[in-house]
């Protein structure tokens, strides 16, 4: 199936490149993609990110390009490890001497690639690095895209403030996102004055059992437990959960900080202990769709099977900024480009994006990112089907909240 | 009285040592004018970065090919080194000039104290407490977020601003550690780590220390990769736990076995061949690391004696057609 | 309470790490290697059990043989293809032998990491359960249907085999071959045939634990190298080559590992089966019950 899906795939990549080869004889416009490919790093993400970028660059290239070059992008393979990432985006810059960089979506990897692309002044859009260090560094050559561990944090806790509990446990990865966030949450209920009983715990995202520091929450249960995790190490936690009944129960629910619940492989890889999760979300099919982002849906779910995510569309609007900076420049250079995006406004598949420069965690970063909170009701939920518990822009309800009986 | 054992007065043998060591200066005076091939600071870096994993893979082949003990640590220990630069600069924003002679002496320690525990143990036992020891420090330093910042890695600071004197200046380091370890192996001591490596039973009825001279190898070894690290690190400016993981140990010991183990070229010729290789593959597209580890056991298993000495036995045949 | 269930779960962990590490001991006893691929067996095995079971919707009970039987199969072909070069006719290898090994086993790990990557796809899997029920209650302590099965099996499993390699033929000539390779061809046993069998048991062994371990760890084509490091501290803490001491081993660094998790730190949960290992090492080298294998 999956060699049909790719024999399509490419038939029609090869088709739409051999119309806009004939279209413009003019030499492409390169874009760097630093992804994973292959492990240790997360390959689904990659995998995503990719497939909507190739979208969205056939969209473009079929109205005819950028400033009438068609634009083409050069894909590289960071494997999830910081020094594949920065010599992949060296590559990029020196060797395929790309316009712009962007892609990223592993904390640790887009560190160093930051690093590069800005010795080089080359703009670097951050699709999907939450962590506070990538903006905190201040470097003028990266824009984000990307949600960041701030506003997540923010919105978590002011949820769990909302929810009135006493006892909130964290779950997290070790790695700069889930420690990040998981503290953050933390800082955030302080800020709040909240009085919750907040700690969180550090596991090892490559550990196949958490079931000691489960047990240890089974004699006196939290009211809620928090996951910043990634899959696959997350989904093995939330099993594990459930299968010593600690959440989600009458007591207790799981709040899930990393957006997991649109991943394809989700449900297949959690099955019961999924139900009732309580999750926040930087994409909801509720939320109101323009018609690039519908475009962009029925697409993906053309070319992959699968509905579009989150992940999809902060991909889209990477790649956006990039091309209608070059566009409203009018040329590739980079400072230009840079100049361009800081103080423009770019309507992409999420909403409309500004990048204030002001220095801290929101340095360059699209500040005012949509998000949703919403619960999952039932086994292989899609996620249209969720109980929203806060739209975009809107109080959280509590009162909706289902508990297990 | 120790006498000279006669492996080190062994014409055969020191002639051999003398012609490694010049193929290793021909390799590097060839490295010195690859640039004329206006190369982009893309595979300078690249070329730097092998550079690196040859110095590690000289230090492991110390300590493997000559001395016979198989460590799994040498990636561990150039992380180690890295680490301790960067937590100077991190903690104490000392300089460079302290903080790398830190960092040789720190791994130095570390590898005499893990030499200590393993010097009486042999084979799979001895591989598998260094491979315990390199998983623990990556363990201790990737989870201790508090003074390391976890998998964040610390940022280093750089030496040297323009990417074709880093070159150069690896080209050096390379050179530096290829006669360091030419000069140890002409000595009497070489003569001890082969003894010790071919019959430890021999050496040590012959009166040989090899307690000691383990010590000293693993020292050695550990401080040189701990050396290399520091280097990397300022080259990269940014340390990060994965410099120590097991894959990367393995491979060193893979750019080691397909280079020619046992010689002073072989790892470094391993080095840059098997990186270019794994780089190179990226153009082949995400197949990269499927071909790459096919084409390790391939050489693994058909040119046992590397490439090195795949070309010395080519040279012997050369040489015997000379004289027929 | 909380120690009880830690005590259990530390117990059944301990069981899955004695599948894997009981084929490790068994290859380090004859061949005195060490094994790098063996994490790899275990996830072809957790792959072959879940693709085979939800693509053709074969009984879970029927894919687990299944799975095993793959695993036995890549033994077979490792062993032929690059580990035979080993002893069978090549002398010359005793100064880099264990060199080759750990490249080549690393190597091969790496191939078919990324062999599973690219054919299958990196997506996490979960096999279908042998026993539908998530939770089970046993008195206090609450229990995945699954782990508890798993459990059962690899118990009967590592019974079987302790028999098998006791009373036995092929397994007194096992035994044979790993006191003493050239006594035992001396004797009339034939030490290719019987490495050959070892690595079949090994392979087998070791994707049936990642069989039967599927539907509990999702897996993804990297899940090889969680057990591995674990096993290789098993294997020497039990004594190379001692089948009992490896499960013992097993047992107990799974036991430990779930108090040292809880009551001291969770960070360094794994970091602490390897400090238990270099203790032992100084001061107990042959481990709890093994062969010789210290030099002084």
């Amino acid at each position: 199936m999956r060699i049909l899906q790719l024999i399509k795939l490419n038939l029609s990549v090869v088709v739409l490149g051999l119309f806009t080869l004939e279209a413009f004889a003019a030499e492409p416009i390169l874009i760097g993609l630093s992804i994973t490919r292959s492990p240790p790093g997360s390959v689904i993400q990659g995998t995503q990110i990719k497939d909507a970028m190739e979208i969205y660059a056939d969209m473009i290239n079929a109205k005819g390009g950028l400033l009438g070059r068609p634009i083409k992008l050069v894909i590289e393979d960071n494997q999830g490890l910081p020094e594949k990432g920065r010599s992949a985006v060296e590559k990029l810059i020196t060797r395929d001497k790309v316009v712009a960089v962007t892609g990223a979506h592993q904390s640790s990897v887009c560190l160093s690639e930051i690093e590069v692309a800005h010795r080089y002044q080359t703009p670097y859009v951050n699709t999907n690095c939450w962590a506070d260090s990538v903006r905190i560094k201040g470097y003028p050559e990266v824009i984000n895209t990307s949600p960041y561990n701030f506003i997540v944090a923010d919105s978590m806790a002011e949820t769990l403030k909302a929810m009135k509990v006493k006892r909130v446990v964290a779950f997290a990865e070790n790695t700069d996102y889930g420690i990040g966030l998981a503290k953050g949450v933390g800082e955030a209920l302080k800020r709040k004055g909240s009085t919750i009983d907040y700690k969180f715990e550090t596991l090892d995202r490559s550990s196949k059992d958490f079931t000691p520091a489960i047990l240890a929450l089974k004699s006196n249960p939290p009211d809620v437990v928090v996951l910043t995790m990634l899959p696959p190490a997350a989904y093995i936690a939330l099993n594990q959960l459930y299968e010593q009944g600690v959440a989600p129960s009458p007591k207790t629910l799981v709040y899930d900080g990393a957006g997991m619940a649109d991943y394809p492989d989700f449900w297949q890889n959690v099955k019961d202990a999924g139900k009732y999760m309580m999750t926040i979300g930087m994409y909801h099919p509720d939320m109101k769709m323009n018609d690039l982002s519908k475009q962009i849906a029925v697409e993906y779910k053309k070319r992959t099977k699968n509905d579009p995510n989150r992940l999809i569309y902060q991909a889209v609007d990477s790649l956006l900024v990039i091309t209608e900076a070059i566009r409203q420049a009018g040329t590739t250079d980079s400072a230009k480009i840079l100049d361009v995006m800081r103080k423009s406004k770019f309507e992409g598949a999420r909403g409309l994006m500004t990048f204030d420069t002001f220095p801290g965690v929101s340095y360059q970063q699209w500040a005012a990112i949509p998000y949703v909170n919403y619960q999952l009701t039932d086994v292989n939920q899609a996620v249209g089907k969720t109980t929203l518990l806060q739209g975009p822009g809107m109080p959280l309800n509590t009162s909706k909240i289902t508990m297990p009986k | 009285m120790i006498k000279t054992l006669s492996i080190s007065n062994s014409k055969l043998w020191r002639n051999r040592l003398k012609f490694d060591f010049w193929s290793l200066l021909i390799v590097l005076l060839l490295m010195c004018f690859l640039p004329l091939l206006d190369l982009s600071d893309y595979t300078l870096g690249i070329l730097i970065v092998a550079m690196y994993l040859a110095i590690v893979a000289m230090s492991w082949n110390l300590l493997a090919g000559y001395c016979g003990q198989f460590s799994m640590a040498p990636a561990a220990f150039a992380m180690i080194g890295g680490y301790i630069v960067g937590l100077s600069d991190f903690h104490a924003q000392l300089s460079l000039w302290i903080s790398v002679p830190l960092a040789i002496v720190g791994t130095a320690i570390l590898g005499a104290l893990l030499g200590l525990t393993v010097t009486r143990l042999k084979g799979p036992y001895l591989s598998l407490t260094t491979l315990s020891f390199a998983e623990i420090s990556r363990v201790i330093i990737s989870n201790s977020h508090e003074y390391t910042r976890g998998d964040q890695g610390l940022n280093v600071p750089s030496m040297i601003n323009d990417r074709l004197s880093y070159y150069y200046f690896f080209i050096v380091l390379v050179l530096l550690t290829g006669v360091f370890i030419y000069w140890l192996m002409r000595s009497k001591l070489g003569g001890f780590l082969l003894a010790i490596r071919d019959d430890q039973e021999g050496a040590e009825s012959k009166g040989i220390d090899i307690v000691f001279y383990k010590l000293v190898a693993f020292t050695i070894s550990c401080s040189l990769c701990g050396f290399a690290g520091a280097m990397y690190g300022s080259f990269s400016q940014l340390v990060s736990p994965e410099m120590g993981l097991l894959q990367q140990t393995g491979l060193v010991i893979s750019m080691v076995v397909i280079g020619g183990i046992g010689s002073l070229t072989g790892p470094v010729i391993g080095a840059i061949l098997v990186y270019l290789g794994s780089e190179w593959l990226r153009e082949i597209g995400n197949i990269q690391m499927i071909v790459f580890a096919f084409v390790v056991i391939i050489f693994a298993r058909f040119f046992r004696t590397g490439i090195w000495g795949f070309c010395l036995g080519l040279k012997q045949r050369l040489l015997q057609n000379h004289h027929e | 309470m909380l120690f009880l269930d830690l005590t259990v779960n530390g117990l059944i962990m301990g069981l899955f790490y004695a599948l894997m590490a009981v084929g490790l001991s068994m290859i380090f006893g004859v061949l005195r290697i060490i094994n790098f691929a063996h994490g790899e067996f275990f996830m072809i095995g957790a792959y072959t059990y879940a693709l085979i079971a939800t693509s053709f919707g074969i009984n879970p009970w029927f894919t687990l043989p299944l799975a095993a039987l793959g695993g036995a199969i890549l033994g077979l072909v490792v062993e032929r293809l690059l580990i035979r070069p080993l002893y069978d006719g090549y002398r010359s290898w005793s100064f880099v032998k264990d060199e080759y090994a750990v490249v080549v086993t690393f190597a091969l790990s790496l191939l078919l990491i990324h062999l599973v990557d690219k054919v299958i796809g990196p997506s996490p899997f979960m096999g279908p359960s042998l026993f539908s029920m998530q939770r089970i209650s046993i008195g206090p302590i609450m229990l995945n249907g699954q782990k508890l099965i798993s459990s059962g099996v690899s118990i009967f499993l590592l019974i079987s085999l302790a028999i098998f390699i006791k009373k036995s033929l092929w397994g007194k000539q096992i035994q044979a071959v790993a006191q003493n390779r050239f006594g035992a061809a001396l004797a009339g046993i034939d030490p290719v045939k019987t490495t050959a069998l070892i690595f079949a048991i090994a392979g087998g062994l070791a994707a049936l634990s990642g069989a039967l371990l599927s539907p509990i760890v999702n897996h993804s084509p990297d899940i090889g190298s969680f057990p591995a490091i674990k096993y290789y501290v098993i294997v020497v803490l039990g004594g190379l080559g001692s089948i009992w001491g490896s499960m013992f081993a097993a047992l107990i660094l799974g036991v430990l590992e779930s108090y040292f998790a809880v009551y001291v730190s969770y960070d360094y949960r794994d970091a602490f089966g390897l400090l238990i290992l270099i203790c032992v090492l100084i001061f107990r080298p042959n481990g709890l019950a093994g062969m010789k294998g210290r030099e002084i």
